[in-house]
């Protein structure tokens, strides 16, 4: 397993219209990890799901990551058991500006290339 | 053929095609709306968030090309300087109150429910419903301002007509702006003027004008449309309760234990 921080090119943050997201990310630090899941919260006023992430030193930490509200995943079909512990992903997202283990989650794939779910487009900035 | 008989000919062409425009002028079938029982529009029903026309892309309150000038003091007013103090910066982003419009203006469904005395709006995002009475009483005085204001509707002709007062100075961002020097704010005397028409089965037409006299020098309108989605009628609106999980609020995020 591999984490990767702040190696990849910015794009538009994916925005979950909850929050501003600037509030809480920083769209200068995109990170992109890939982990075991350990633990879903299906709450509002989003998802949270968190992943043991092993660094190339072999240490593993725990992340958390902001996905869509239940409601909006619901409404697209996604229901709670799309994601369960023990599961292996890959996350996409901006890390917290806090600079603590914690981002927002705006595209989550399985290993083998399969979405999870993702931000939807209107969720996107339009500029 | 003679002479007569071309003008003739020609002549009884022109009045066909004529004829046929007006028929079909006459017989070009008007959008069939539904109707409630008292004959107005009915607006009820799941609608998506109001989104701009055409591009479908999210509703911004802000076109800078249709913005009015700003009053005397209003630019000061209107924008808000960052201060680094995230109480102050986004107080959303500690689940306070989005104001009106932006409640409406995320990512999430719209319920309208009509009877002849009320419009009720209720966004799924945050759990916001406005009730607007229709029955033409005027708006209250020496009340408290408010987050979303006090709506009163009216119908004129098959337009309904809201019109919003006794807003407390708030946001009036809506969901993506993201200037990190300033945010934007309406006065106490912001006065919110909606127009939505039913303009077939599937669409509302939104015309949203702010009049702030405090900011701007005149009112201002953009336009939006509201899609509707049956299909959203089988679960209804979802919870949304903004404290249940709110972990980074203002930035700092909880420990993930």
């Amino acid at each position: 397993m591999a984490l990767t921080l702040g190696l990849l090119v910015a794009t538009s943050p994916f925005l979950l219209a909850h929050h501003s997201f600037s509030a809480e990310y920083d769209s200068n630090q995109p990170v992109k990890v890939t982990g075991t899941v350990t633990r879903v919260d299906w709450q509002n006023p989003h998802i949270w799901f968190f992943l043991d992430v092993k660094d190339e030193q072999g240490k593993v930490s725990n992340w958390g990551f902001s996905g869509a509200p239940p409601g909006v995943l619901q409404r697209r079909g996604i229901s709670r058991d799309s994601l369960k512990a023990g599961d292996v992903v890959v996350v996409e997202g901006f890390r917290a500006r806090d600079g603590s283990n914690n981002a927002s989650g705006g595209k989550v794939t399985f290993a083998d290339g399969r979405s999870v779910f993702t931000a939807s487009n209107e969720d996107k900035a339009p500029r | 053929m003679s002479k007569i008989q071309t003008n003739v000919a020609a002549l009884a062409t022109v009045l066909a095609v004529v004829l046929v425009a007006m028929l079909n002028a006459q017989s070009k079938p008007v959008a069939q709306i539904p109707r409630a029982a008292d004959g107005k529009p009915d607006l009820s029903g799941m609608w998506d968030n109001p989104k701009e026309p055409g591009s479908r892309a999210p509703a911004t309150v802000f076109d800078k090309a249709k913005m009015a000038p700003f009053a005397p003091g209003g630019e000061a007013l209107f924008y808000e300087p960052r201060t680094g103090d995230p109480r102050h910066d986004e107080p959303r982003a500690f689940c306070m109150p989005s104001g009106f419009p932006s409640a409406f203006l995320g990512p999430y469904p719209v319920q309208l429910i009509q009877t002849p005395q009320y419009l009720v709006m209720s966004t799924e995002f945050m759990n916001v419903t406005r009730i607007v009475p229709l029955d033409g009483r005027p708006h209250k005085t020496d009340i408290e301002p408010t987050f979303y204001g006090e709506p009163v509707g009216r119908w004129e002709g098959d337009t309904l007509v809201i019109e919003g007062r006794n807003y407390k100075r708030w946001s009036l961002d809506d969901w993506y702006y993201q200037n990190p020097k300033e945010y934007r704010m309406h006065s106490e005397a912001f006065h919110s003027i909606e127009r939505l028409r039913r303009v077939d089965a599937d669409t509302i037409a939104y015309e949203f004008t702010v009049d702030d006299p405090k900011i701007f020098t005149k009112p201002w309108s953009v336009q939006w449309e509201m899609k509707r989605h049956p299909e959203w009628e089988k679960t209804g609106l979802y919870e949304m309760v903004c404290n249940e999980n709110n972990r980074c609020e203002g930035g700092k995020c909880r420990d993930s234990k």
